[in-house]
């Protein structure tokens, strides 16, 4: 099975890339706000938000919380919630954001910030350091913690 | 207008997402010492499994997050199909984060109720065989004092016959005869047989360490107190009319509510909310009766007729073994249980326990010491004594 997988993924890569442009047409521009593309990815965000909440609801109902590990574990979910959130605020501005104005060459180059979008767009941008460092973080130290305590469950 | 540098914004990016990817590839060494420690823990192979959709996560979001900036900010539009294809793996991994999640919720209720089901059994399976041990100890000591009497018995009579002709041939023995010393000796060693057998009689006869001396009330009040709450929980009407003097007898009090709640868990299952259990106590005759009646769906007379037969059930789950318990429970009281049921119309359960059973070793602890026999042909044989 694995070595199926292997084969097939490179294959399907190689295949969407050598593609002709006209059968690519479609995808090409997905990140465009409003294409089919876009919108699956947007609600993923939204499915993956879900079924963090999801988690913590089963932490609490089976109460494991009451283990160090899982409360950590707790924290990982809340804070990728929050990052779907933010990540689907921060994808919308991207994606609906025409014509930044940028100035500079290079690694010199400064964006200008016209409007509120363009705001949003550069703190969203953010979130990678803000919220998914100190989730993944948490998720280590809260598999940490169960991995000292295996009689923790 | 205000502008502001790209790229901290870049380089902040890049930094975490190789932070994040490093973090999930040790997360994911973490997880793999979780399921090596406890390969069947659903927990454990969840985390897993997450652990590996993490990693695919922190590459593609890296790749995907640093295509897309270059594309846009760096002027690079011939980087926009392979972004995509990268993108199209970061959506992808998204829907399968969640799915393993939600798939997970409902694994661990499965999971759950699987590990609630199985605690049950075991504990009726405990209950099961901490009742058979109970009852197994409990024939095994009737049988053995049974025995004990049987022998005794056995030996009484013959030995009242060498008792009663040796004290014959000492009254037609003279003084000055050899021979009465012998006889003398022959009499008093049938005397000191015949204490040895009494004693060993008398304690066969007390060792009832099973039962003692109860009220039959008493037992069924206890029962209904623990038992009241699964009755309110069903809305139900509980009726208790017992006999307003004591039925005191010499019971097994653990094994009589072991019983008894049986019969009333059966009778709650039976009966629709809002119905009624009646329990009932009273003397009559040598008997102390308990009437259990339902207002339940009752039973058809086939049914009926299966029900104290071993492994018969008509519950899902059920054991098959409760009411050939309490049907061996009143055998061991010596008493009788009767099932009368009627579809439709509920279940009467009448139980009736001797009181001659229960009375018998008072009757021997007050019994006379044996005198020695004065004729062979009329031993003392005491009436207890042929149980």
């Amino acid at each position: 099975m694995r070595r199926w997988i292997l084969q097939i993924c490179p294959a399907v890569f190689v295949l969407v890339l050598l593609s002709p442009q006209y059968v690519l047409a479609e995808w090409v521009t997905w990140h465009q706000f409003g294409t089919q593309g876009s919108y699956v990815h947007q609600i993923a965000h939204l499915l993956l938000f879900l079924s963090m909440l999801f988690f913590i609801h089963e932490i609490f109902y089976a109460h494991l919380q009451k283990f160090h590990g899982f409360r950590l574990l707790v924290w990982t979910w809340a804070i990728l919630a929050l990052w779907n959130l933010d990540a689907f605020v921060g994808h919308w501005a991207d994606w609906t954001l025409e014509n930044p104005i940028i100035l500079g060459q290079g690694w010199d180059r400064r964006l200008v910030m016209y409007d509120f979008q363009t705001w949003l767009v550069y703190i969203t941008k953010i979130d990678h350091f803000l919220l998914l460092v100190p989730a993944f973080l948490m998720f280590y130290l809260g598999l940490r913690a169960l991995v000292r305590k295996p009689g923790a469950e | 207008m205000i502008s502001l540098p790209l790229a901290p914004l870049w380089i902040l990016g890049y930094l975490s997402s190789m932070v994040v990817l490093i973090l999930t590839i040790l997360s994911l060494r973490l997880s793999r010492r979780l399921v090596e420690q406890d390969p069947e823990n659903a927990l454990w192979l969840f985390l897993n499994w997450l652990a590996i959709a993490f990693v695919i996560f922190s590459i593609t979001h890296l790749i995907s997050h640093s295509l897309h900036d270059l594309i846009t900010y760096w002027d690079r539009p011939d980087l926009a199909l392979v972004q995509r294809i990268f993108g199209g793996f970061d959506t992808v991994i998204y829907v399968a984060i969640a799915a393993i999640t939600l798939f997970f919720h409902r694994i661990q209720r499965l999971y759950r109720r699987m590990e609630a089901d199985h605690h049950h059994l075991e504990a009726t399976s405990h209950e099961i065989l901490a009742l058979n041990r109970e009852m197994e100890a409990l024939v095994m000591e009737r049988t053995m004092s049974e025995m004990a009497l049987g022998m005794a018995h056995g030996i009484r009579n013959p030995l009242h016959v060498i008792g009663g002709f040796s004290h014959r041939l000492l009254r037609k023995t003279d003084e000055d005869d050899p021979s009465r010393a012998w006889a003398t000796a022959i009499a008093e060693e049938a005397r000191r047989i015949e204490q040895m057998v009494e004693r060993f009689e008398t304690l066969a006869m007390r060792k009832t360490s099973f039962f003692a001396q109860e009220d039959l009330n008493v037992i069924v009040r206890s029962t209904l107190e623990l038992l009241l709450p699964e009755l309110k929980a069903k809305n139900l009407s509980l009726v208790a009319e017992l006999c307003s003097e004591p039925l005191v007898g010499r019971f097994n009090k653990h094994l009589l509510k072991v019983a008894l709640a049986h019969l009333v868990r059966n009778a709650v299952e039976a009966t629709p909310r809002g119905g009624t259990v009646l329990l009932r106590t009273a003397r009559e005759q040598q008997f102390a009766v308990l009437i259990l009646q339902d207002t339940g769906r009752g039973m058809p007379q086939e049914v009926v007729e299966k029900v104290f037969v071993p492994f018969y059930t008509t519950k899902i789950g059920g054991t098959g073994l409760g009411m050939v318990f309490v049907r061996q429970i009143v055998d061991e009281h010596r008493g009788v249980i009767t099932l009368e049921s009627q579809v439709g119309r509920g279940t009467t359960v009448t139980i009736r326990l001797p009181h001659r059973f229960t009375d018998r070793p008072e009757m021997m602890d007050e019994l006379p010491p044996a005198a020695p026999p004065e004729a062979p042909a009329a031993p003392s044989t005491p009436e207890a004594g042929s149980g």
